[in-house]
């Protein structure tokens, strides 16, 4: 999503571009990569638009400005929503990718967006995401053609990075708002609250549409601290990807457990916490198709 | 699952007896609805899954198997849907629990294909629940008797020996 109107003139003049985000400590609901870019020339005209640091505005407030810098002809912009269900998977996978990471790819994201459709990008003012100095090497290393400015608190401090926060908040809201909830169990209802897990309405949200097996509605971020605190509510589940990670830990108790039930010299009765069956004892054939032979059940 | 089951009543092996007959009552029909997560779940017994298990199709196919996409805990699952081979169908057992005999099952629905889930990998003819259906081709040729054409071919050829 962005502005959708083709290439303006001023494009090919030297541009600055500002990006922030919205939505990154919350445990439910997408994370928005927002960013907003005008020609150098017209900065001085932005910093008369009365943006501020998103979060400092009422929310009717942001609405109006996000509608006036979308009809603003000199003023470009794009987002990139994250799904909540791309946000844990993410961070639950086999090999994890963390939320500074996934937050750094969105950036660079729209600045290669930005670029591919032609607007002559110079400056890049980002607020930080972790130690500022090496996300600023990071982007430069991967755009040389851009001078990054990487700050703390850049969505006050740079009227272009307040402006691409407003992109982000706004867009955050109403994607969260328009929420069409993939769960069609019956007691599900919206009052989500902003999200946030001290958010008193999110709290009782989360406590109303915890499921024993399934956790809860994948609009929830599972990988937030906030759902593990939730654990002695639901039903275990063990995972391959997390038994890798015990396995590295524990590698001399693992060792010392290997019994000859467990290399399959006696068939066994297949435990309960067994993820797969392994085959182990038997022929080739069957190790590599894990079928093992069970001789009660 | 095993192969014609579903003429003989009863099935009798040293790990214990599978009830088919249910004294003709239909069972219910699972097609469809049958997943094979790549997680361990404890917990047995009825949930609902229709209303939070949701794949959807990607459109995609890979090797002739259609990619499906689904998210469990967080997690996110790929997958297929395969049939079981023709002539053998799938079962949902559960022990009776007439306490007399302990080693004794009943068959409570059937299925003729399962969705296989991988988390974080693309599913494919090389993943080890895909092959072991290799088993059935390999214990028919084991099991299967000889036939008279089979018999008289082999005099045959001792004949022009």
């Amino acid at each position: 999503m962005g502005s959708e109107t083709g290439l303006p003139k001023w494009a090919s003049e030297p541009c600055i571009m500002g990006i922030d985000e919205a939505g990154r400590g919350p445990v439910l609901g997408p994370m928005v990569y927002g960013c907003l870019y005008c020609s150098v020339s017209y900065q001085k005209t932005l910093a008369t638009l009365n943006f501020a640091d998103s979060k400092t505005l009422k929310e009717e407030m942001r609405e109006e400005l996000f509608e006036n810098l979308k009809a603003d002809e000199s003023i470009g912009w794009a987002v990139d929503v994250i799904d909540p269900r791309e946000l844990s998977a993410k961070m639950l996978k086999k090999h994890k990718i963390n939320l500074n990471e996934i937050s750094h790819d969105s950036a660079m994201g729209l600045v290669s967006k930005v670029l591919n459709l032609g607007v002559l990008l110079t400056e890049v003012y980002v607020d930080t995401v972790g130690d500022p100095e090496k996300y600023r090497i990071k982007l430069s290393e991967r755009f040389p053609s851009i001078k990054f400015v990487v700050a703390k608190k850049a969505d006050s401090l740079y009227p272009v990075v307040s402006g691409a926060s407003i992109v982000a908040k706004v867009t955050r809201d109403r994607a969260l708002r328009d929420w069409v909830l993939d769960e069609t169990a019956e007691n599900i209802n919206r009052n989500f609250g902003s999200g946030y897990p001290g958010d008193p309405g999110t709290k009782s949200w989360l406590d109303d549409h915890k499921h024993s097996v399934f956790g809860f509605p994948t609009l929830v971020r599972f990988s937030w601290g906030t759902c593990t605190s939730y654990s002695k509510h639901l039903v275990e589940v063990l995972w391959e990807a997390d038994a890798n990670d015990e396995d590295g830990a524990s590698e001399t108790t693992r060792k010392r457990q290997l019994k000859l039930t467990n290399i399959g010299f006696t068939a066994s009765k297949m435990k309960t916490e067994d993820i797969t069956s392994s085959g182990k004892g038997r022929c080739k054939f069957f190790q590599s198709r894990k079928l093992e032979l069970l001789s009660e059940f | 699952m095993d192969e014609g089951i579903e003429c003989s009543p009863s099935l009798s092996t040293a790990a214990g007896t599978v009830n088919f007959n249910r004294n003709g009552e239909s069972v219910p029909d699972l097609t469809g609805k049958v997943h094979q997560l790549p997680c361990c779940i404890k917990y047995d017994g009825p949930t609902s899954v229709a209303h939070y298990f949701k794949p959807k199709d990607t459109g995609v196919e890979i090797d002739g198997l259609r990619i499906e996409e689904a998210y469990f805990r967080g997690r996110k699952l790929q997958g297929t849907t395969i049939p079981l081979p023709q002539g053998y169908s799938g079962f949902v057992l559960r022990k009776e629990t007439s306490a007399e005999n302990a080693k004794c099952w009943e068959m409570n629905a059937k299925f003729q294909n399962l969705s296989v889930w991988n988390h974080d990998g693309l599913p494919s003819h090389d993943d080890a629940f895909m092959r072991s259906f290799h088993w059935f081709a390999v214990s028919k040729a084991l099991h299967q008797p000889a036939s008279a054409e089979d018999l008289e071919s082999i005099l045959f050829c001792m004949e022009q020996e």
